[in-house]
C-alpha cells in the first residue's frame, strides 16, 4: 500500500503537478495524428527524471512503470488504445480470448466463478521461444505476495479471490531467498485460482465483484515465466533478467540512468489485439529533473516524449495560444489535490470532529484560485464531491456552493461562530515542499485567513509528508497536523469505487497503511461500500457509490478542490499519439515516427 | 567599536591631498578619513543605507502602494490561466504566481535579508572573537582543542548539514540565523586566533603581565583592540555571504517559511515562470545582486582604508 499509485504520483518530486487524467472532451486537442499511415522503424526517445519504482510486474506501481509495462508485459485483460475515453477505461480481452459474461459461460450464474480461456500465439522471448500458459498467470498472482517485494495493493486480490489471503499469510512467513520462495510457490496453491489446462484459468471469488476484470487488468496480474522463480523478486539480478510477452523487450536496464527496449521477435501482431510494434526501439533516459528542460528538448526535437516530468504549467497557456499541435490536453478523471481533515486532532479542543466546523470550512476555499495554480480554468474544473466525472457513481453534487466557486468567507465565518468558534481556529497545515504544493498551500492559507482561521505551515519532503504525518496515526492523535492536501490517482478508472471511495473513506481500515488519513469513519458509508462492492454489475453499484458520495459530502469529510486535465507533449515526428489514461502518458505501443 | 568610529568622525578632516599635521590620531580615525575620500565606498555605503531605510520603512511603503506582502490579487494580479502579470502602474514590479505584488515582496524581502545577514554575522563575529581570542591567547591544550573544533566546523559540508538539520527541526528564521552563524564563526575564529597568537608575544603584553594584569584584562584591554580593524573588514565581507546563504536556504525551502517573502523564496517561486514572467525573477535577483555588491564593495573599501597589511597597530585607546 505504501506505493499506492496515488501516492506514487505525489511522492515523485519530478511529477511536479500530478496532473490528472484525461479522455476526450470538447477541449481535446485532437492531436492523435491518425492522418498518416503507420510507419515502421526509428528510436522513440523519452526523457525524464527518475527510475521506475520497481521493474517487477508484481510490485511496479508508478504511472511511469505502467507506461513501460504496457510495452513488455501482457495481462488477461487490458485497456484498449483509443481516443474515446468512455471506451479507454473499460477492459477488453488481451491474452484472454474474450470478455467473460454470464451469457458466454465465462461467469457463473452466481457471479462467483470466472472461467477464462487464453489466446494462442502469445509467447515469451525465452530461449527457445515458449507459449504463455495459464500456469504463468497463476504464478504471476502467486508472486504478488512474496515477502521481499510484494504488491502495493494486496487488498484487491486478497479481498476478492478465494484462498488468496491464506496463501499470502503463509507466503509472508517464508524466508526472503529465491529458493525458499520458489519452493513455496511450487508447493502451495491459491485455492481460488486453478489452471485445468495450459489455456484455461478459473477464478473463484468470495462474492460477486463487478470490477474483477479491472483488478485482473492491473499490470500486477501479468503473467510471470517460470524463470522468474530463480531470482529474488525485483532485486538487481532480476532487473537484468526480465522476460517479455509484449511487443518490446528490455535490452538494457541501468538504474536511475537508462532503460532501452527493442522489438521482441517472439511477439506476433496477430496474437495481440491491443498493441503494435511500430518503432524499432524505445530509449528512456533519466536524470533530467527539470520539467522545463525536458519540455525544451522535446520542442527542439532532441527528445520525443516526457517520461515522468510534466509540461510546465507556466508553458501551457502559450502553447495553447499558439495552437501547438504537439500539445495534448486530456480530460480529467482524477481529484487532485484535495483538503483532508484530521478527525483525531485534539487541537482547538477537537474542533475538526464537529460537523458544523468542517461544513463552515467547505465554504472557505476559492477553487478557481487553486485552478489558476494548475494552469487556469481551461485545464481545471472545480469539484464539489468525492467521485470525479468518468468514474462509477458520478452524479454532480454541490452541497456547499459559493459564488463562482470563489469561496464565501462571510458564510464560513458566520458558521464557525455558530459552531462556537467566533474567534476562529488555529490549524496545523502540513504540506509537501515541492512542485505546486507550496502555492496551493499559500492559496488555502489566504482563504482560511479571511474566514478567521490561522494556519501554521509545516513544510515536509514528500516522503515525510506521508511517512511522518499522514500515514502516522500516533502523530495524528497528537495533533501534529490538522489539515493537509494530498492527491489521489485511482488505480483504474470507470468501475472504480474500490479504488476511490473504499480506500479514501472506509474508516474500518484506519491505521498506518490506510489512505483514509484523517480517520473519517461513518457506519452509513461503510455499509454502502460493502453493498456496492457486492453488486454483480457496475450499473447496480453506481447508485450505491453515489449515495456514499452524498453521505461523505454531507459529513464534510474532506474538501474537494477540482479535477485536472492532463497536458502531454510530444515532438513533431511522433505520430498516432493515443493517450493511455492508466499511465497518464501516450501509449508507447501505438506511436510511430515520421 | 562604533563608539570609536564615532569619536574619530568628530575630529576635523581636511580635504584630500592635504596632509594633516595633527598628531596622535588613532588608526581607525585615519581609516575613516581615507574611507570618506573613497567614492566607491560612499556609493556603496549610500546603497546600504538606502536598503536599511527601505527595510525599516516597508510597512509605510506597503501603505502607499496599498498592497500587503502576502495579499493575493487573484483577479487583477493573475491572468485567468494563472500566469503572473507584468509591471504596470498598479504592480510596479509585476506580480508573482499567486497574484502578489513583487515590488512589495522585494521590499519586505530586504527586511529578512538584512536581519538574517546582520544578525548572523554579529553572532558569528562575537563567537569567533571569543573563541579565537581564548584559543590564541591562552594557548596550550585550550588552543589545540578549540583550534581542532574550528577545523571540524570548517570542514562540515554546510548545505548538507543545513538540509539535515532543517528537516529535523523545521525551517524558521531563528534557525536560519543560527545555522549561518554556526558556519561562519570558525573563519573569524581562525583569523582572531592567529592574530592573538602573535600579539601576545609583544613586549607591551609582557609588560602588562609583569605589572600583574589578569589574563582577562590583557585579553580585553590589550589584545582585543588590536583585532578590531581586521574584524571590521571581515564583518563587512561576511554580511553579503550571510545574505546569499539565507537566500540559498530559502530558495531550497529551508529558510524563511512562506508566505513571508525573502529574496530566496521569491527566486525559488519564480523558477517555474522565468520563461513567461521575467519580472518575477529579475527584480528579486537584482535586489540580491545590488545588496551583495554594495556590501562587498564597501567591505573592500574598508579593507583598503584600514590597510590590514600594516599589522603594526598602535593601541587605539
Amino acid at each position: 500500500m505504501y506505493t499506492r499509485r496515488g501516492r506514487a504520483v505525489g511522492a515523485s518530486i519530478a511529477t511536479v503537478l500530478a496532473l490528472a487524467l484525461a479522455g476526450c472532451g470538447s477541449s481535446n486537442s485532437g492531436s492523435t495524428g491518425a492522418a498518416s499511415s503507420p510507419k515502421q522503424g526509428g528510436t522513440l526517445k523519452l526523457l525524464g527524471a527518475s527510475d521506475v519504482d520497481h521493474l517487477d510486474t508484481a510490485s511496479a506501481y508508478y504511472t511511469t512503470s505502467y507506461t513501460l509495462e504496457r510495452a513488455f508485459s501482457r495481462q488477461l485483460f487490458s485497456y484498449p488504445a483509443t481516443a474515446d475515453v468512455s471506451k479507454a477505461i473499460n477492459p477488453v480481452a488481451d491474452v484472454a480470448t474474450e470478455i467473460p459474461t454470464t451469457a458466454n459461460g465465462g461467469i457463473s450464474a452466481d457471479g462467483k466463478t470466472y472461467t477464462i480461456h487464453l489466446r494462442s500465439g502469445v509467447r515469451w522471448n525465452t530461449q527457445p521461444v515458449r507459449a504463455v500458459t495459464a500456469g504463468d498467470f497463476v504464478r504471476g498472482l502467486q508472486r504478488l505476495c512474496n515477502p521481499v517485494s510484494p504488491v502495493g495493493a494486496p487488498g484487491y486480490y486478497t479481498n476478492t479471490i478465494v484462498g488468496m489471503k491464506q496463501f499470502c499469510d503463509g507466503f509472508a512467513k517464508v524466508p526472503g531467498n529465491a529458493k525458499a520462495m520458489a519452493n513455496y510457490i511450487n508447493t502451495h496453491q491459491i485455492s481460488g485460482v486453478t489452471a485445468p489446462n495450459d489455456t484455461t484459468i478459473v477464478f473463484k471469488l468470495n462474492q460477486p465483484a463487478s470490477d474483477f476484470l479491472n483488478i485482473l487488468a492491473l499490470p500486477f496480474a501479468s503473467a510471470a515465466p517460470v524463470e522468474y522463480l530463480r531470482y529474488v523478486p525485483d532485486d538487481a539480478t532480476f532487473r537484468q533478467h526480465t522476460f517479455s510477452d509484449g511487443p518490446y523487450e528490455i535490452t538494457k536496464y541501468s538504474a536511475n540512468k537508462e532503460i532501452d527496449l527493442d522489438r521482441n521477435s517472439a511477439w506476433e501482431q496477430t496474437a495481440d489485439p491491443i498493441r503494435h510494434q511500430y518503432v524499432d526501439s524505445i530509449q528512456i533516459v533519466q536524470g533530467q529533473s527539470d520539467p522545463g528542460t525536458v519540455q525544451q528538448q522535446i520542442q527542439a526535437g532532441t527528445a520525443d516524449m516526457e517520461w515522468d516530468t510534466v509540461v510546465p504549467t507556466a508553458s501551457i497557456p502559450a502553447l495553447q495560444a499558439s495552437n501547438d499541435a504537439r500539445l495534448g490536453i486530456f480530460p480529467a478523471l482524477d481529484t487532485n489535490p484535495f483538503l483532508i481533515f484530521n478527525f483525531q486532532s485534539p487541537n482547538n479542543s477537537g474542533a475538526l470532529k464537529k460537523l458544523q466546523v468542517r461544513q463552515a470550512l467547505e465554504y472557505a476555499i476559492d477553487k478557481v484560485a487553486i485552478g489558476q495554480i494548475y494552469g487556469g480554468p481551461k485545464l481545471n474544473t472545480p469539484l464539489d464531491q468525492v467521485i470525479p466525472p468518468g468514474n462509477v457513481g458520478y452524479q454532480p453534487i454541490n452541497l456547499y456552493p459559493t459564488p463562482d466557486n470563489r469561496g464565501d468567507p462571510g458564510k464560513c465565518k458566520q458558521m464557525l461562530a455558530a459552531a462556537g468558534y467566533p474567534n476562529g481556529l488555529k490549524l496545523n497545515y502540513v504540506y509537501r515542499n515541492a512542485g505546486n504544493h507550496p502555492a496551493v498551500t499559500q492559496s488555502v492559507q489566504a482563504d482560511l485567513k479571511k474566514c478567521g482561521v490561522t494556519v501554521k505551515l509545516i513544510p515536509q519532503t514528500p516522503a515525510d509528508f506521508y511517512g511522518k504525518y499522514l500515514a502516522n496515526p500516533s502523530g495524528a492523535q497528537q495533533g501534529l497536523w490538522d489539515i493537509a492536501a494530498p492527491g489521489w490517482v485511482p488505480d483504474w478508472y470507470g468501475n472504480n469505487g474500490r479504488a476511490i471511495v473504499e480506500p479514501l473513506f472506509d474508516g474500518r481500515t484506519y491505521g498506518p497503511n490506510s489512505v483514509d488519513y484523517g480517520d473519517y469513519n461513518s457506519s452509513k458509508v461503510n455499509s454502502l461500500i460493502d453493498q456496492a462492492l457486492a453488486q454483480p454489475t457496475a450499473d447496480k453499484a453506481a447508485p450505491l457509490w453515489h449515495r456514499a458520495d452524498m453521505q461523505i459530502m454531507k459529513d464534510a469529510a474532506f474538501i474537494p478542490f477540482q479535477t485536472q486535465k492532463t497536458a502531454v507533449y510530444h515532438s513533431s515526428r511522433v505520430q498516432n499519439t493515443i493517450f493511455f489514461p492508466f499511465a497518464q502518458n501516450y501509449d508507447l505501443t501505438q506511436v510511430w515516427l515520421q | 567599536m562604533t563608539a570609536q568610529l564615532g569619536t574619530a568622525a568628530d575630529t576635523p578632516v581636511t580635504p584630500a591631498g592635504v596632509s594633516t599635521p595633527i598628531a596622535g590620531r588613532g588608526q581607525l580615525a585615519l581609516a575613516w578619513s581615507r574611507l570618506r575620500k573613497d567614492r566607491m565606498a560612499l556609493l556603496a555605503g549610500t546603497v546600504i543605507l538606502l536598503l536599511v531605510a527601505i527595510a525599516l520603512a516597508a510597512p509605510l511603503i506597503a501603505q502607499v502602494t496599498g498592497h500587503q506582502p502576502d495579499e493575493q490579487f487573484r483577479q487583477t494580479g493573475l491572468t485567468s490561466a494563472g500566469l503572473p502579470v507584468g509591471p504596470s502602474r498598479e504592480f510596479w514590479f509585476g506580480t508573482d504566481n499567486l497574484g502578489r505584488d513583487v515590488f512589495i515582496r522585494v521590499v519586505y524581502g530586504a527586511r529578512i535579508s538584512l536581519l538574517v545577514g546582520v544578525l548572523s554575522t554579529v553572532l558569528a563575529v562575537a563567537a569567533g572573537l571569543v573563541i579565537g581570542l581564548t584559543a590564541g591567547y591562552l594557548g596550550g591544550a585550550v588552543d589545540s582543542t578549540l583550534a581542532r573544533f574550528m577545523d571540524l566546523v570548517l570542514s562540515f559540508p554546510l548545505l548538507l548539514f543545513a538540509i539535515a538539520l532543517v528537516s529535523v527541526v523545521g525551517p524558521s528564521v531563528p534557525l536560519a540565523i543560527l545555522v549561518i552563524a554556526f558556519f561562519s564563526w570558525a573563519a573569524v575564529g581562525r583569523i582572531v586566533r592567529g592574530l592573538a597568537l602573535s600579539i601576545k608575544e609583544r613586549e607591551y603584553i609582557e609588560a602588562a603581565r609583569a605589572l600583574g594584569a589578569s589574563n582577562r584584562r590583557i585579553m580585553l584591554i590589550e589584545v582585543l583592540p588590536n583585532l578590531v580593524a581586521p574584524v571590521i573588514v571581515y564583518t563587512t565581507l561576511l554580511i553579503p555571504v550571510a545574505i546569499v546563504f539565507e537566500a540559498t536556504l530559502s530558495f531550497l525551502g529551508l529558510g524563511v517559511l512562506p508566505p513571508t517573502p525573502s529574496w530566496g523564496n521569491i527566486l525559488s517561486d519564480s523558477l517555474q515562470y522565468y520563461q513567461v514572467a521575467w519580472w518575477f525573477v529579475l527584480f528579486p535577483g537584482l535586489a540580491l545582486l545590488l545588496t551583495t555588491l554594495a556590501f562587498n564593495l564597501f567591505g573592500d573599501s574598508v579593507r583598503d582604508a584600514l590597510d590590514p597589511g600594516a599589522t603594526q597597530l598602535a593601541g587605539t585607546r
